[in-house]
């Protein structure tokens, strides 16, 4: 794993000491060579792990999150070009330093073993991305974005650190590779049930659940492009892996503790999906169709069934490149016509088309077209969760139908129709910004291809 | 104040602190603590403004009254036990215990005898402060940590849990650095003595890191003179690596992780959980958010953004520093990046 730290850690360098023609060649260069690297960690063997030392390891768990990680560096570094134009060197080189900074966090909490330090890196995440969303976002409101995303998060973690650490004095160790040997039952009393919601609360705050998505509109909508992509296709990913590696300890407890947050999720999905029918800023759009997919995967991972974890997985990394791909385009209008809202920039497939395609592309994605892995994830989870209760179809399958509505509005919104007469001079697509749409699309198109490395552990 | 009689006076508040550290004898304890309080008055009067009277005549009412508990309780002690070694305190007896921690947390600006704190670190001078909040805690730990077995628990918790919400509450209306110091530093001894009757060793871990870190601080809000908020804000003009010393140094002293600040509370958090005292590790660890949340403020108003400002900030003369920054580099990069050293604290005994 050294092998991928050491050289997202000499980025630093790199930038430091590039001059200004060299820099942004020199970062996208070397983040896609350590992709390259990063590939044959997707090669996982069965049912074990690649235990590459004590302190990190990769399963197929792990190895998709983590190459979607190393995956959206270069992507990041590309579409943050032009808004950084006009700053000083040193300041693109601070901005930089951010990226890979978290980047570096990201990587080793993905591959952690010891769970205190996946605590410790989970939390680490969090100083890069809040200096990044107050310091370089556009309007005034990303003050209170950051001080809401930082404390959602702290208040929900804090008690998950108390927790790590009970679990660990009365199991012995919070080794990933020894629990899952050394795990017990959770006892059924009423501190056990106060333990479990410790645990989850965290990575519920995170994913975010329905009643604790406040701070996500806000941090999506503030932050720059780079950090409304590391945000919506990684960190939220983060609470979703917290719950999926915590699951071995929460047993049976969670069975009994699951109900209401199950709820929460199934109502929240069809809530937030809704909002996205009314919203008129673009980003905030795309935010909240993050917590409605999210929802599903908090589902999913609650239930605990082989097929609903594979659904969760694969909902997670399929959502991660369609999110991201939906800022960067959301980006691309607003760099044109600096503005949020859908209804200033209508029409635009009459002046680009290719950029149109790349926002098919996006909204088909977005509502779990086949033979997407988009419609892998959720309809696994819709599975799964039909055979947990037949209810929960009425509610998933709304859901489906109102992100289908959306998604298409969002399209019609912004490419058809009649254009309107004040952006004919908008200037025509830049070839970075087609790399960039590409490179999130055709992973997700290659995937379509061979599931099996997202489905992650239950395969 | 001339060279020699501050070099006499800091000799002595020197000497006072050594003497309460070294000695077994309650009398000779108490000496020292008496020799510090005395010798550090001239040092809160050094700039002859009515405000820094007020605030050494504040300090001096606390302390001496502090000071006077702890002689009684000394006295008492002597005639219900007969001796009068440091670590032979009887914890059975209810006066004696409690008086005794009620001089020192006196001594130390803990609830509910914090409101002094603020006040006097407030009017003095922004290096006087800092040898207050520093220094000053020296001798009462070193006493507290030699006796630690003898303390009632329950109400040592208690004072720290309080310690611990007035620090933080207390914080967030402030606009003044040196009170907004002044509650941190009540927050931090909330968490310093709350581990005391468990582990003392890492009473003392928190204490070198606070230390450090409150150290750096000042030294940083010396550079320029900061006192406030608002001036803070134009800091970035002056010297923006210092903004962003300040921005990091401010969260370790929050306790966010992957900084130092991080590692006590972690450890804290760790042994209170191992005495069953999950409850108040729980309370404590979400309580310290408040004070993170008066510190965001300041980075906010130091980093991550710019307040107005005339249109001719920029035409500022810059001059070279002339305020010594001693140590602030490695005492810095030891505050702020150590935590992967944390398996270090397995050596110590």
């Amino acid at each position: 794993m050294l092998k991928i730290i050491i050289p997202t850690i000499m980025l630093f360098p790199v930038i430091w000491y590039s001059n200004s023609t060299l820099i942004w060649i020199n970062m996208t260069s070397y983040s896609l060579m350590i992709n390259l690297m990063t590939l044959p960690l997707l090669n996982q063997a069965g049912n074990n792990s690649n235990n590459f030392s004590l302190t990190f390891f990769s399963d197929s768990l792990s190895s998709p999150l983590l190459m979607l990680t190393v995956w959206l560096l270069p992507l990041m570094i590309m579409a943050s070009q032009h808004h950084l134009m006009k700053e000083s060197l040193t300041r693109k080189k601070l901005y930089l330093s951010m990226l890979i900074s978290l980047q570096m966090f990201l990587i080793m909490t993905f591959s952690a073993t010891e769970l205190i330090l996946f605590y410790i890196l989970f939390e680490a995440t969090l100083i890069p991305t809040l200096i990044i969303i107050t310091r370089w976002g556009n309007q005034t409101e990303r003050l209170n974005a950051g001080l809401y995303f930082l404390f959602y998060t702290l208040i929900g973690s804090l008690p998950l650190l108390v927790a790590l650490i009970y679990v660990q004095i009365s199991l012995g160790s919070l080794n990933y590779l020894v629990m899952n040997i050394w795990f017990q039952d959770m006892s059924s009393s009423w501190s056990s049930n106060l333990l479990w919601l410790a645990c989850i609360m965290a990575f519920m705050v995170k994913m975010p659940l329905y009643g604790l998505h406040l701070w996500l509109p806000k941090a999506h909508v503030e932050a720059p492009i780079a950090g409304s992509m590391v945000l919506a296709a990684v960190l939220l990913k983060l609470g979703g892996y917290g719950m999926l590696r915590l699951t071995i300890i929460l047993n049976p407890t969670t069975k009994i503790m699951a109900y209401p947050f199950i709820m929460l999720c199934l109502w929240g999905m069809i809530m937030t999906s809704s909002i996205c029918l009314r919203q008129t800023d673009l980003k905030s759009l795309i935010a909240y169709s993050s917590v409605s997919h999210m929802a599903l995967v908090i589902v999913a991972i609650l239930m605990q069934t082989p097929w609903s974890f594979m659904g969760a997985t694969a909902l997670m990394i399929a959502h991660g490149l369609t999110s991201s791909m939906l800022f960067c385009l959301a980006n691309s209008n607003y760099e044109r016509i600096h503005s949020r809202t859908m209804l200033l920039a209508r029409g635009l497939q009459a002046f680009l088309p290719l950029m149109a395609t790349w926002w098919l592309l996006a909204s088909l994605t977005n509502l779990a077209l086949p033979p997407f892995i988009n419609l892998i994830g959720e309809l696994f989870v819709i599975m799964a969760s039909f055979s947990w209760s037949n209810v929960t179809i009425t509610m998933t399958g709304l859901n489906m139908l109102i992100t289908a509505l959306y998604s298409l509005y969002m399209l019609t919104m912004t490419q058809r129709g009649k254009f309107t007469y004040h952006i004919h001079n908008i200037k025509p697509s830049y070839t970075r910004e087609n790399t960039l749409m590409s490179m999130h699309m055709l992973p997700l198109i290659m995937l379509t291809l061979n599931p099996k490395i997202i489905m992650g552990l239950t395969y | 104040m001339k060279l020699p009689i501050l070099t006499i006076i800091m000799t002595t508040i020197f000497t006072g602190t050594m003497l309460t550290m070294i000695s077994s004898h309650w009398l000779l304890i108490w000496i020292g603590l008496e020799i510090n309080m005395l010798s550090i008055i001239p040092i809160l009067t050094k700039n002859q403004k009515p405000r820094s009277t007020e605030a050494a005549t504040k300090y001096f009412l606390t302390q001496a009254t502090a000071s006077m508990l702890l002689m009684f309780t000394i006295v008492f002690n002597a005639m219900h036990s007969g001796q009068w070694t440091t670590t032979n305190i009887d914890p059975n007896n209810m006066i004696v215990s409690l008086t005794m921690i009620i001089a020192l947390t006196m001594k130390l600006g803990m609830t509910p005898f914090h409101f002094w704190v603020p006040e006097v670190t407030q009017g003095v001078s922004l290096m006087t402060g800092m040898l207050l909040l520093t220094w000053q805690k020296l001798a009462p730990i070193s006493i507290m940590m030699q006796m630690f077995t003898s303390i009632n628990p329950i109400i040592l918790l208690l004072i720290a849990l309080m310690s611990v919400l007035v620090g933080g509450w207390g914080g967030l209306n402030q606009t003044q650095l040196r009170k907004i110091l002044a509650y941190s530093s009540i927050a931090h001894m909330g968490w310093m003595m709350a581990i005391l009757t468990f582990c003392p060793s890492l009473t003392m871990l928190n204490l070198l890191i606070y230390l450090m870190l409150t150290i750096i601080m000042f030294t940083m809000l010396n550079m320029n003179t900061n006192m406030t908020t608002l001036t803070l804000s134009n800091l970035w003009n002056k010297s923006p690596t210092i903004t962003m010393m300040i921005l990091i140094s401010l969260l370790s002293l929050g306790g966010l992780p992957p900084l130092t600040g991080f590692l006590p509370k972690w450890i804290i958090i760790q042994e209170l959980t191992k005495n069953n005292n999950i409850a108040m590790a729980t309370v404590m660890a979400i309580m310290a958010l408040l004070n993170l949340y008066f510190y965001m403020r300041l980075i906010y108003s130091t980093s991550l953004t710019l307040f107005p400002t005339p249109n001719n900030i920029k035409m500022k003369w810059q001059f070279q520093p002339k305020k010594r920054s001693l140590f602030l580099s490695p005492l810095i990069i030891l505050s702020t990046l150590t935590l992967p050293l944390s398996p270090v604290l397995s050596t110590l005994n």
